[in-house]
């Protein structure tokens, strides 16, 4: 068809929000449109010389489209970019800034597994997963993507109101000689030297230790 | 905190601030990269990826890159802006105290240049010689964590 | 012109714990306000780009005769510093200061530390000295001077557990300030010991 006039105004905050390295992107509709506007989607390997079309992502109105396995080999970066369309007129193209999936991406807390005895609690930790596309595809946790990972493991005795912080490369934790018969909350952290990537503490686990036999 | 991380090359080893590398870097990184419009082109990752290199020419690569950017990158990225200039400036000392220890290396024959290595820095000055020195030195300052990440 | 403000005079670096201060001698000028600029060059400028001199990130136009230049110092190369005065459109010459300051130099303090016993744990409490500190904590149980541990701690935003005590046996701590940047420790911190809660029917 012949090149459309393209007076559309453009979509906005084109921009990766990623988790775990699933990269998704995500983008304001063009100021003053209602509803009705269409979109669609080409991503690019920087370096490499072609844009390509998403194809999930062409005619879509949703403003968010999932890159995460176009995007899925940390050791490129990318870029992406969207337009818009509206009654016969479109947008210009686009972009975002370049993304790297390795540096631009959160991570979500570890994991945390308690258990107790009448004084002591143990703390198995686990990092999240990297995105996978489906359930049968082999499994790699942050751990292997993040080789420097280690865990920031907060540990509150709920009676005392006292607060001990540890900080540990493995991912299991045990703290002996505590008092019977009262709770214990953990949380933790992880904490990434280089690149400098820190997870949120994860929500309190908390458990009591048995009562003195 | 300054992150520091010890790279070993054979006996030889160099303590690198990647931590202060990276946060100076992080700092310019979309100022540096917004002034880069050629997507189509990489001076260190395309079309062979540092990630190919044998184990051991790394230190032989990694030495040709700080000094390619000591020698090359830094000088002509000066800006405007004097913000990115001071962190372009605490990127370039650091990396020339890197290199200095680097270069020790080389001196105690623990940094020995392969075929390989030697063919694949020519690749990257090939990339860097095929654009004016501005855009050239510019992109290269842009792919700065593409070497931090393969280092690490 | 220039000639009739003179340069700033006595210049020297002041570095505690890698936080630099560049101080000089005030110029005085009876009934007016004199401001100062500075600039630093590090060795890269020195010897790959002409000996250029970048003004520092929070020193232009102050009227103190300090300047925190810990920002600007951050490579563990010789910088070279310089101060010129200014009174409105009037500038003195630049005054540099005679040498050069590594970072590697700075001075460090040890640690302020408390060492806690909470029922049998080892605990270390450790004032927070700026993100590029780090600690090496020893601890033993007193008597076994030959059986030392030690511990590297980062991140000082509370109690740190050190170990588990055995009953009523005493323990010590003490702790220096080290930066990996420059590969450098303190002396150590004075020794504290705490003693372990006792037996453990005590929880009754």
């Amino acid at each position: 068809s012949g090149q459309l006039y393209c007076s559309l105004p453009n979509p906005r905050n084109v921009r990766f929000e990623s988790i775990n390295m699933k990269n998704v992107l995500h983008w304001s509709a063009p100021e003053g449109t209602g509803d009705g506007v269409l979109y669609k989607v080409k991503y690019a390997v920087y370096g490499v010389g072609k844009w390509i079309r998403k194809p999930e992502c062409r005619n879509i109105n949703r403003t968010w489209c999932d890159l995460s396995s176009e995007t899925s080999d940390y050791e490129e970066q990318y870029y992406a970019s969207v337009k818009a369309f509206l009654n016969g007129t479109c947008s210009d193209w686009m972009e975002t800034t370049r993304f790297n999936p390795l540096t631009d991406t959160k991570i979500d807390p570890p994991m945390v597994s308690v258990s107790s005895t009448d004084k002591s609690i143990s703390i198995i930790l686990t990092a999240p997963e990297k995105w996978k596309g489906s359930p049968e595809e082999e499994s790699i946790s942050l751990l292997q993507v993040y080789p420097g990972l280690q865990y920031n493991v907060s540990v509150l005795n709920k009676k005392t109101k006292k607060r001990w912080f540890f900080s540990i490369n493995n991912n299991t934790l045990v703290v002996p000689w505590l008092e019977p018969g009262t709770v214990y909350c953990v949380s933790a952290q992880i904490h990434v030297t280089t690149p400098l990537l820190d997870s949120g503490f994860s929500e309190e686990h908390c458990i009591a230790t048995l009562k003195d036999k | 905190t300054a992150g520091v991380k010890i790279f070993h090359f054979g006996a030889c080893r160099v303590p690198v601030s990647m931590t202060e590398i990276r946060a100076g870097f992080t700092a310019i990184k979309a100022n540096i990269q917004s002034r880069d419009p050629i997507r189509t082109l990489s001076i260190l990752s395309h079309p062979h990826s540092l990630h190919k290199v044998k184990s051991s020419d790394r230190c032989c690569i990694t030495h040709h890159l700080f000094t390619f950017y000591v020698d090359k990158v830094f000088k002509h990225c000066r800006t405007e802006d004097s913000f990115v200039n001071r962190k372009i400036s605490s990127i370039a000392n650091s990396f020339l105290s890197a290199r200095r220890k680097l270069g020790q290396c080389r001196e105690q024959n623990n940094c020995v240049c392969g075929e390989e290595s030697t063919e694949r820095f020519k690749q990257i000055l090939a990339n860097y010689e095929g654009l004016n020195v501005t855009s050239a030195a510019m992109k290269s300052l842009g792919e700065l964590d593409i070497l931090l990440d393969w280092m690490e | 012109g220039d000639a009739l403000l003179p340069a700033p005079q006595s210049i020297s670096v002041l570095s505690t714990n890698m936080k630099h201060f560049l101080t000089w001698s005030p110029v005085i000028v009876q009934g007016a306000t004199v401001r100062y600029s500075v600039e630093f060059q590090g060795e890269y400028e020195r010897e790959y780009a002409n000996g250029s001199w970048i003004p520092t990130s929070e020193c232009s136009l102050t009227t103190a005769t300090v300047c925190n230049i810990t920002e600007d110092i951050s490579a563990t190369v010789a910088y070279r510093l310089r101060v010129r005065a200014e009174l409105g459109a009037t500038r003195s010459p630049w005054g540099t200061m005679k040498g050069f300051f590594n970072r590697a130099t700075t001075s460090l303090t040890p640690p302020l530390l408390r060492a806690l016993a909470d029922g049998h744990h080892l605990l270390v409490e450790l004032a927070d000295m700026g993100p590029t500190l780090q600690f090496q904590v020893l601890y033993w149980r007193k008597g076994q001077e030959s059986r030392v541990r030690q511990k590297v701690v980062r991140e000082v935003s509370s109690v740190v557990h050190l170990d588990t005590m055995e009953a009523g046996a005493e323990y010590c701590v003490k702790a220096q300030t080290h930066v990996e940047a420059i590969n450098r420790s303190s002396s150590f911190s004075p020794t504290q010991c705490v003693r372990a809660q006792g037996d453990t029917s005590v929880w009754l």
